[in-house]
């Protein structure tokens, strides 16, 4: 438990004055500034609040966050083989299949910070603006269940950028996929994904469990047909969770397999 | 250090030591013993295998047959035992080049879990002259710096045993100065057991205790500097008016039978036994011309011409 301590601390020293990594905690923070500007009106506080979260928990999770952590992966996965430092870490000796570990352990906390950075600016922006946060706190915590099932489902993303070996093209466009499927397919696929939990896509797809189990957190009362749909096939916080890690555990030992596969 | 190791010969051993890269061999049936507090140097062309020996050594590269112990412990089944005694330098440094030297001592302080990183690196940056906490990054470093960083790494947590791969490379005639003088003070007032590797034959031959000839995988001699001196040909080399009529004389005056006719006028004669005035005097008497007579001895080099059966190195 201490090696994965210190693996995580150093982890996290690596990334000190990287360009890539500001950018992306820089967007943490300005994504739901430029996200506020598009919402409409709302009648209350506590709509105010659903439809800003909504977004957060949508747009910057789905869209962004997903390809953010693949990227990151990428840049995080391919340090010692771009600079040539694996060499010096195996010599310590640094295990790689535990420090494949650190990194994605780097890269879930990045995606819970990031979904916090989002929810408090999200926040100020309410305050800002007059309105009461009314039933934010709740909705704070789906944000950073959010970033952990979102991380979760960037992994088989990761595992691809792995094995292809810094294809950077291919990983680009494999990312660009992926986001899109999570994104596209629970929402325009409903008659897919809406069913209950078993070996299916709708609890096989990352965005779709992801989905089925925020959408009561951000739907109360009448909903239209869709909503309604999800909602009749919805997924506990521990289901949701449970499959979740059960899958993070997986794609984390393929990682890891991969990854040690790589010499130094 | 364990009592055991008090008495032990070889600090590193390795035994048939081979790596094959399809049917290619990039090492083949390596023994090699380095002493403990003494400075072996592994001496080879470029691509002679000295880089993959040392990587099989550290557990970067697995040999594909053949066996290492190092502190008298198997290599790489103890390799957390092992390592952390030992530091090293392979082929060219590698660092991040977002951070700065000390921030790139530090993580790998942090991780070898230094008792007190910041002086441990502060020390090590002192060694190699570079300064601590410094706001130059890595990426902004004279090749010359990084070899000295990743020399710095090496020695950071006191290791008994370096394992130096090519570490002058890059460095200025100055640097080299310093870099031999640091190596040296290793071993001789702190009893690090050091291997180094390297193309450049003076390097070694100022440098070494221990020399190994590696070539084309295969390690071709393991003497000390001593009797590699010792085994470098001398030879007595005349320049006369008629090399052959010398060569008589020599055979018929001096009992001289084993020479070397070079062309019409030079001749050679192998060891140093023969008296050179005696001869001189003898070529005089029988009216030759004597433009030159003198004592030659092998340089390294030579020698390892001799032994590698090809053309010299640096």
């Amino acid at each position: 438990m201490a090696e994965l301590f210190v693996y995580t601390r150093c982890e996290f020293a690596k990334l000190k004055r990287k360009p890539l990594f500001l950018v992306l905690a820089a967007s943490s923070v300005l994504l739901p500034l430029a996200f506020a500007l598009f919402l409409s009106d709302p009648p209350d506080s506590e709509t105010a609040v659903i439809q800003s979260m909504a977004t957060m928990i949508q747009l910057s999770a789905y869209l962004v966050l997903i390809p953010a952590v693949a990227v990151l992966a990428s840049h995080l996965l391919f340090a010692e083989q771009d600079y040539d430092t694996m060499k010096n870490l195996a010599c310590v000796p640094v295990g790689r299949g535990m420090l494949a570990v650190c990194k994605l352990l780097v890269l879930l906390l990045f995606a819970v910070l990031f979904m916090a950075a989002g929810a408090l600016v999200t926040l100020f922006l309410l305050l800002c603006q007059g309105w009461e946060p009314a039933g934010y706190w709740p909705l704070f915590a789906v944000c950073l269940g959010q970033g952990v099932l979102m991380w979760a489902g960037a992994l088989p993303c990761i595992l691809l950028v792995v094995l292809l070996n810094k294809s950077y093209i291919l990983s680009v466009i494999i990312t660009f996929f992926y986001t899109m499927v999570n994104y596209i397919v629970p929402t325009a696929l409903p008659g897919l994904t809406a069913v209950p939990l078993g070996f299916n896509a709708g609890t096989l797809i990352p965005g779709a469990l992801s989905l089925r189990w925020y959408t009561p957190f951000l739907s109360p009362g009448e909903q239209p047909p869709l909503v309604q749909m999800i909602l009749e096939h919805a997924v506990s916080t521990p289901a949701a969770f449970g499959i979740s890690a059960l899958e993070a555990v997986f794609w984390t030992a393929l990682i890891a397999w991969a990854y040690r596969r790589q010499e130094a | 250090m364990d009592p055991k190791e008090v008495f032990m010969k070889y600090i590193i051993e390795t035994k048939g030591l081979t790596k094959r890269y399809g049917e290619q061999h990039s090492v083949a049936d390596l023994s090699l013993h380095v002493r403990p507090g003494r400075i072996y140097g592994l001496l080879g062309r470029n691509g002679a295998g000295k880089t993959t020996t040392m990587r099989m050594l550290l557990g970067l590269t697995r040999p594909s047959a053949g066996s290492i112990r190092i502190f008298g412990q198997p290599m790489p089944d103890k390799a957390r035992s092992v390592l952390p005694r030992t530091g090293s330098l392979i082929e060219s440094p590698g660092f991040y080049p977002n951070l700065t030297g000390s921030e790139n001592l530090r993580i790998f302080a942090i991780l070898r879990r230094l008792p007190q990183p910041e002086q441990a690196i502060h020390a090590a940056l002192d060694m190699v002259s570079l300064p601590y906490r410094d706001k130059k990054l890595f990426s902004q470093y004279s090749l010359g710096m990084k070899q000295r960083l990743a020399i710095a790494l090496a020695i950071m947590h006191d290791p008994e045993l370096l394992i130096l791969d090519e570490p002058i490379n890059g460095l200025d005639p100055i640097g080299i100065a310093e870099v031999r003088q640091f190596i040296r003070s290793l071993c001789e007032e702190r009893g690090k057991t050091i291997l180094i590797s390297s193309h450049i034959l003076s390097e070694i031959a100022l440098l070494a205790d221990d020399i190994g000839i590696i070539d084309q995988g295969v390690l071709l001699e393991e003497e000390s500097l001593q009797q590699l001196e010792q085994k470098n040909g001398r030879y007595l080399h005349f320049t006369v008016s008629d090399a052959r009529a010398a060569a008589r004389l020599l055979y018929t005056r001096l009992g001289v039978q084993d020479l070397q006719l070079v062309n019409a006028q030079e001749l050679t004669v192998p060891g140093d036994r023969l008296d050179a005035g005696r001869a001189v005097e003898a070529f005089v008497q029988a009216g030759l011309t004597v433009r030159d007579a003198h004592l030659c001895e092998d340089t390294l080099e030579d020698y390892f011409k001799r032994v590698t059966g090809g053309e010299g190195i640096g």
